[in-house]
Protein backbone atom coordinates (compact mmCIF):
# COMPACT_ATOMS: atom_id res chain seq x y z
CA UNK A 1 0.00 0.00 0.00
CA UNK A 2 2.60 2.22 0.88
CA UNK A 3 4.44 1.92 -2.58
CA UNK A 4 1.18 2.51 -4.34
CA UNK A 5 0.73 5.67 -2.91
CA UNK A 6 4.33 6.57 -3.44
CA UNK A 7 4.19 5.97 -6.70
CA UNK A 8 1.17 7.63 -7.42
CA UNK A 9 2.72 10.72 -5.73
CA UNK A 10 4.96 10.59 -8.35
CA UNK A 11 2.90 10.78 -10.88
CA UNK A 12 0.50 13.72 -9.67
CA UNK A 13 4.88 15.36 -9.26
CA UNK A 14 5.66 14.27 -12.95
CA UNK A 15 2.22 15.78 -14.37
CA UNK A 16 2.59 19.46 -12.07
CA UNK A 17 6.13 19.56 -14.08
CA UNK A 18 5.19 18.46 -17.26
CA UNK A 19 1.61 20.77 -16.94
CA UNK A 20 3.64 23.97 -17.78
CA UNK A 21 6.27 22.85 -20.44
CA UNK A 22 2.87 21.68 -22.58
CA UNK A 23 1.75 25.57 -21.64
CA UNK A 24 4.16 26.91 -23.14
CA UNK A 25 2.94 26.21 -26.13
CA UNK A 26 -0.68 27.71 -25.86
CA UNK A 27 -0.35 31.22 -25.31
CA UNK A 28 -3.38 33.55 -24.86
CA UNK A 29 -2.67 36.79 -26.59
CA UNK A 30 -4.90 38.62 -25.24
CA UNK A 31 -4.20 38.23 -22.01
CA UNK A 32 0.12 38.37 -22.82
CA UNK A 33 -0.33 41.43 -24.67
CA UNK A 34 -3.62 42.94 -23.77
CA UNK A 35 -2.54 46.51 -24.62
CA UNK A 36 -1.33 45.85 -27.88
CA UNK A 37 -5.02 44.87 -28.88
CA UNK A 38 -6.48 48.72 -27.90
CA UNK A 39 -3.93 50.06 -30.06
CA UNK A 40 -5.04 51.76 -33.54
CA UNK A 41 -2.52 52.23 -35.60
CA UNK A 42 -1.08 48.91 -37.60
CA UNK A 43 2.38 50.10 -36.86
CA UNK A 44 2.13 51.12 -32.81
CA UNK A 45 0.10 47.74 -32.63
CA UNK A 46 2.84 45.76 -34.07
CA UNK A 47 5.50 47.16 -31.81
CA UNK A 48 3.58 46.02 -29.14
CA UNK A 49 2.80 42.55 -29.90
CA UNK A 50 5.94 41.45 -31.63
CA UNK A 51 9.05 44.37 -29.82
CA UNK A 52 10.89 46.69 -31.65
CA UNK A 53 12.53 43.79 -33.65
CA UNK A 54 13.32 44.99 -37.02
CA UNK A 55 10.78 43.68 -40.07
CA UNK A 56 12.18 41.90 -42.62
CA UNK A 57 9.98 41.92 -46.03
CA UNK A 58 9.40 38.92 -47.06
CA UNK A 59 7.78 36.81 -50.43
CA UNK A 60 7.82 33.16 -48.40
CA UNK A 61 4.68 33.86 -47.22
CA UNK A 62 1.86 33.51 -49.23
CA UNK A 63 -1.12 36.12 -48.55
CA UNK A 64 -3.58 35.96 -50.49
CA UNK A 65 -6.67 38.75 -50.22
CA UNK A 66 -9.28 40.04 -52.99
CA UNK A 67 -8.05 43.96 -54.72
CA UNK A 68 -11.43 44.93 -54.32
CA UNK A 69 -13.53 43.48 -51.59
CA UNK A 70 -17.17 44.35 -52.58
CA UNK A 71 -18.37 43.25 -49.26
CA UNK A 72 -16.42 44.98 -46.30
CA UNK A 73 -18.20 42.83 -43.91
CA UNK A 74 -15.80 39.59 -44.93
CA UNK A 75 -12.84 39.55 -47.06
CA UNK A 76 -11.37 36.45 -47.65
CA UNK A 77 -8.24 36.12 -46.27
CA UNK A 78 -5.67 33.30 -47.01
CA UNK A 79 -1.83 32.40 -45.74
CA UNK A 80 0.72 30.07 -46.48
CA UNK A 81 3.81 29.49 -45.83
CA UNK A 82 7.15 27.01 -45.28
CA UNK A 83 8.87 28.98 -43.39
CA UNK A 84 9.64 27.39 -39.47
CA UNK A 85 6.97 30.04 -37.88
CA UNK A 86 5.70 30.54 -34.73
CA UNK A 87 3.38 33.14 -34.39
CA UNK A 88 1.68 35.33 -37.89
CA UNK A 89 -0.68 38.01 -36.87
CA UNK A 90 -2.63 40.62 -39.39
CA UNK A 91 -3.52 43.96 -38.54
CA UNK A 92 -5.14 46.58 -40.35
CA UNK A 93 -5.74 50.30 -40.43
CA UNK A 94 -9.60 50.23 -41.52
CA UNK A 95 -11.01 49.71 -38.04
CA UNK A 96 -10.87 51.19 -34.55
CA UNK A 97 -8.18 48.76 -33.48
CA UNK A 98 -5.82 47.38 -35.60
CA UNK A 99 -5.16 44.02 -33.88
CA UNK A 100 -7.40 41.28 -36.06
CA UNK A 101 -5.97 37.78 -35.08
CA UNK A 102 -3.21 36.40 -33.75
CA UNK A 103 -2.26 32.76 -35.05
CA UNK A 104 0.08 30.42 -32.74
CA UNK A 105 1.56 27.97 -35.00
CA UNK A 106 1.98 24.71 -32.89
CA UNK A 107 5.26 22.40 -32.77
CA UNK A 108 5.72 20.94 -36.55
CA UNK A 109 2.76 22.14 -38.30
CA UNK A 110 2.66 24.48 -41.15
CA UNK A 111 1.05 27.64 -41.69
CA UNK A 112 -2.05 26.98 -43.96
CA UNK A 113 -5.06 29.50 -42.77
CA UNK A 114 -7.86 30.77 -44.09
CA UNK A 115 -10.86 33.02 -42.97
CA UNK A 116 -12.75 36.13 -43.18
CA UNK A 117 -12.01 39.54 -41.53
CA UNK A 118 -14.51 43.11 -41.32
CA UNK A 119 -12.83 46.21 -42.49
CA UNK A 120 -14.38 49.44 -42.45
CA UNK A 121 -12.95 51.58 -45.45
CA UNK A 122 -10.05 51.13 -47.89
CA UNK A 123 -6.59 50.15 -45.90
CA UNK A 124 -3.48 48.34 -45.75
CA UNK A 125 -3.58 45.24 -44.06
CA UNK A 126 -0.29 43.87 -42.76
CA UNK A 127 1.26 40.49 -42.38
CA UNK A 128 3.74 40.05 -39.30
CA UNK A 129 5.23 36.89 -38.82
CA UNK A 130 7.73 35.32 -36.36
CA UNK A 131 9.90 32.94 -36.90
CA UNK A 132 11.06 30.04 -35.17
CA UNK A 133 14.65 31.64 -34.72
CA UNK A 134 12.87 35.26 -33.81
CA UNK A 135 12.97 36.63 -37.02
CA UNK A 136 10.10 39.07 -37.82
CA UNK A 137 8.98 38.65 -41.50
CA UNK A 138 6.27 41.60 -42.42
CA UNK A 139 4.08 42.05 -45.71
CA UNK A 140 1.42 43.81 -47.03
CA UNK A 141 -0.93 44.91 -48.92
CA UNK A 142 -3.63 47.37 -49.77
CA UNK A 143 -7.33 45.76 -50.27
CA UNK A 144 -9.84 48.28 -51.65
CA UNK A 145 -13.36 48.42 -49.72
CA UNK A 146 -16.38 49.54 -51.29
CA UNK A 147 -18.81 48.75 -48.73
CA UNK A 148 -17.74 49.50 -44.98
CA UNK A 149 -18.42 46.02 -42.86
CA UNK A 150 -18.58 47.09 -39.38
CA UNK A 151 -22.21 47.70 -39.66
CA UNK A 152 -22.38 50.61 -41.47
CA UNK B 1 -23.13 31.71 -26.60
CA UNK B 2 -21.99 30.13 -29.82
CA UNK B 3 -22.57 27.41 -31.65
CA UNK B 4 -19.80 25.51 -34.28
CA UNK B 5 -19.73 23.53 -36.93
CA UNK B 6 -16.14 21.13 -37.44
CA UNK B 7 -15.81 19.14 -40.35
CA UNK B 8 -12.48 17.68 -40.49
CA UNK B 9 -11.18 14.80 -43.32
CA UNK B 10 -7.65 13.10 -43.22
CA UNK B 11 -5.67 12.04 -46.00
CA UNK B 12 -1.92 11.23 -46.63
CA UNK B 13 -1.45 12.14 -42.81
CA UNK B 14 -2.82 15.69 -43.77
CA UNK B 15 -6.34 16.08 -42.28
CA UNK B 16 -7.86 19.23 -43.61
CA UNK B 17 -10.19 20.69 -40.65
CA UNK B 18 -13.41 23.91 -41.77
CA UNK B 19 -15.13 24.87 -38.75
CA UNK B 20 -17.31 27.87 -38.32
CA UNK B 21 -18.19 29.30 -35.17
CA UNK B 22 -21.54 30.87 -34.96
CA UNK B 23 -20.87 34.32 -33.21
CA UNK B 24 -22.32 38.09 -33.95
CA UNK B 25 -18.23 39.19 -33.17
CA UNK B 26 -19.83 42.65 -32.49
CA UNK B 27 -17.21 44.73 -30.94
CA UNK B 28 -17.88 48.13 -29.00
CA UNK B 29 -18.59 50.22 -31.92
CA UNK B 30 -20.27 47.89 -34.07
CA UNK B 31 -22.55 47.07 -30.79
CA UNK B 32 -23.43 50.12 -30.24
CA UNK B 33 -24.64 50.93 -33.60
CA UNK B 34 -26.72 48.00 -33.56
CA UNK B 35 -27.70 48.49 -29.92
CA UNK B 36 -26.99 45.07 -29.03
CA UNK B 37 -24.18 44.05 -26.33
CA UNK B 38 -20.50 43.28 -27.83
CA UNK B 39 -19.75 39.72 -28.44
CA UNK B 40 -16.97 38.24 -29.57
CA UNK B 41 -14.54 35.22 -29.20
CA UNK B 42 -11.11 35.88 -28.27
CA UNK B 43 -9.52 32.81 -28.31
CA UNK B 44 -10.25 29.37 -30.56
CA UNK B 45 -7.93 26.22 -29.52
CA UNK B 46 -8.03 23.00 -31.59
CA UNK B 47 -6.61 19.93 -29.87
CA UNK B 48 -6.27 16.68 -31.52
CA UNK B 49 -5.03 13.84 -29.05
CA UNK B 50 -4.63 15.90 -26.16
CA UNK B 51 -2.05 17.90 -28.54
CA UNK B 52 -2.69 21.30 -29.38
CA UNK B 53 -3.03 22.04 -33.09
CA UNK B 54 -4.96 25.24 -34.04
CA UNK B 55 -4.63 28.28 -31.47
CA UNK B 56 -5.68 31.73 -32.34
CA UNK B 57 -6.24 35.11 -30.53
CA UNK B 58 -9.33 36.71 -32.46
CA UNK B 59 -11.08 40.09 -32.03
CA UNK B 60 -14.26 41.79 -33.56
CA UNK B 61 -12.99 42.24 -36.44
CA UNK B 62 -13.18 39.09 -37.61
CA UNK B 63 -16.02 38.51 -39.99
CA UNK B 64 -19.45 37.68 -38.26
CA UNK B 65 -19.53 33.44 -37.81
CA UNK B 66 -16.19 33.33 -38.61
CA UNK B 67 -15.18 30.38 -40.71
CA UNK B 68 -11.40 28.91 -40.35
CA UNK B 69 -9.77 26.40 -43.02
CA UNK B 70 -6.53 24.87 -41.93
CA UNK B 71 -4.76 21.88 -42.09
CA UNK B 72 -2.37 19.69 -39.67
CA UNK B 73 -0.53 16.60 -39.76
CA UNK B 74 0.12 14.07 -36.71
CA UNK B 75 -3.38 12.75 -36.76
CA UNK B 76 -5.48 9.83 -37.69
CA UNK B 77 -9.33 8.66 -38.94
CA UNK B 78 -11.04 7.95 -36.00
CA UNK B 79 -9.22 10.57 -33.87
CA UNK B 80 -11.44 13.14 -31.79
CA UNK B 81 -10.39 16.84 -32.64
CA UNK B 82 -12.03 19.21 -29.66
CA UNK B 83 -12.35 23.03 -30.14
CA UNK B 84 -12.86 25.39 -27.13
CA UNK B 85 -14.04 28.72 -27.36
CA UNK B 86 -13.47 31.95 -25.51
CA UNK B 87 -15.47 34.87 -25.13
CA UNK B 88 -14.91 38.49 -24.22
CA UNK B 89 -17.29 37.65 -21.27
CA UNK B 90 -14.78 35.11 -20.84
CA UNK B 91 -17.27 32.22 -21.11
CA UNK B 92 -16.38 28.99 -22.86
CA UNK B 93 -17.77 26.30 -24.98
CA UNK B 94 -16.10 22.73 -26.54
CA UNK B 95 -17.40 21.12 -29.66
CA UNK B 96 -15.84 17.43 -30.43
CA UNK B 97 -15.74 15.91 -33.97
CA UNK B 98 -14.22 12.74 -35.05
CA UNK B 99 -12.07 12.79 -37.95
CA UNK B 100 -12.81 11.15 -40.90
Amino acid sequence: MERRKFLGMGLVAAAAILAPMTKLNAVNFREAKPKAWEIEKSVDAIKGMFGDGELKTTDKIKFTAPKLAENGGSIPITLSSDLDIETIALFQDANPRAATVVFSVPEGQKVDYSFRIKMRQTALVTIVAKAKDGTLYTLGKEIDVSIGGCGG
Amino acid sequence: MAKMKIKAKEKDGVVKVKAMFRSLMADKEEAEKKKIEAEYITHIIGKANGKVVFEATTSGFMAENPLIKFSFTGAKKGDELEFTLTDNHGKTKTGKKKIK
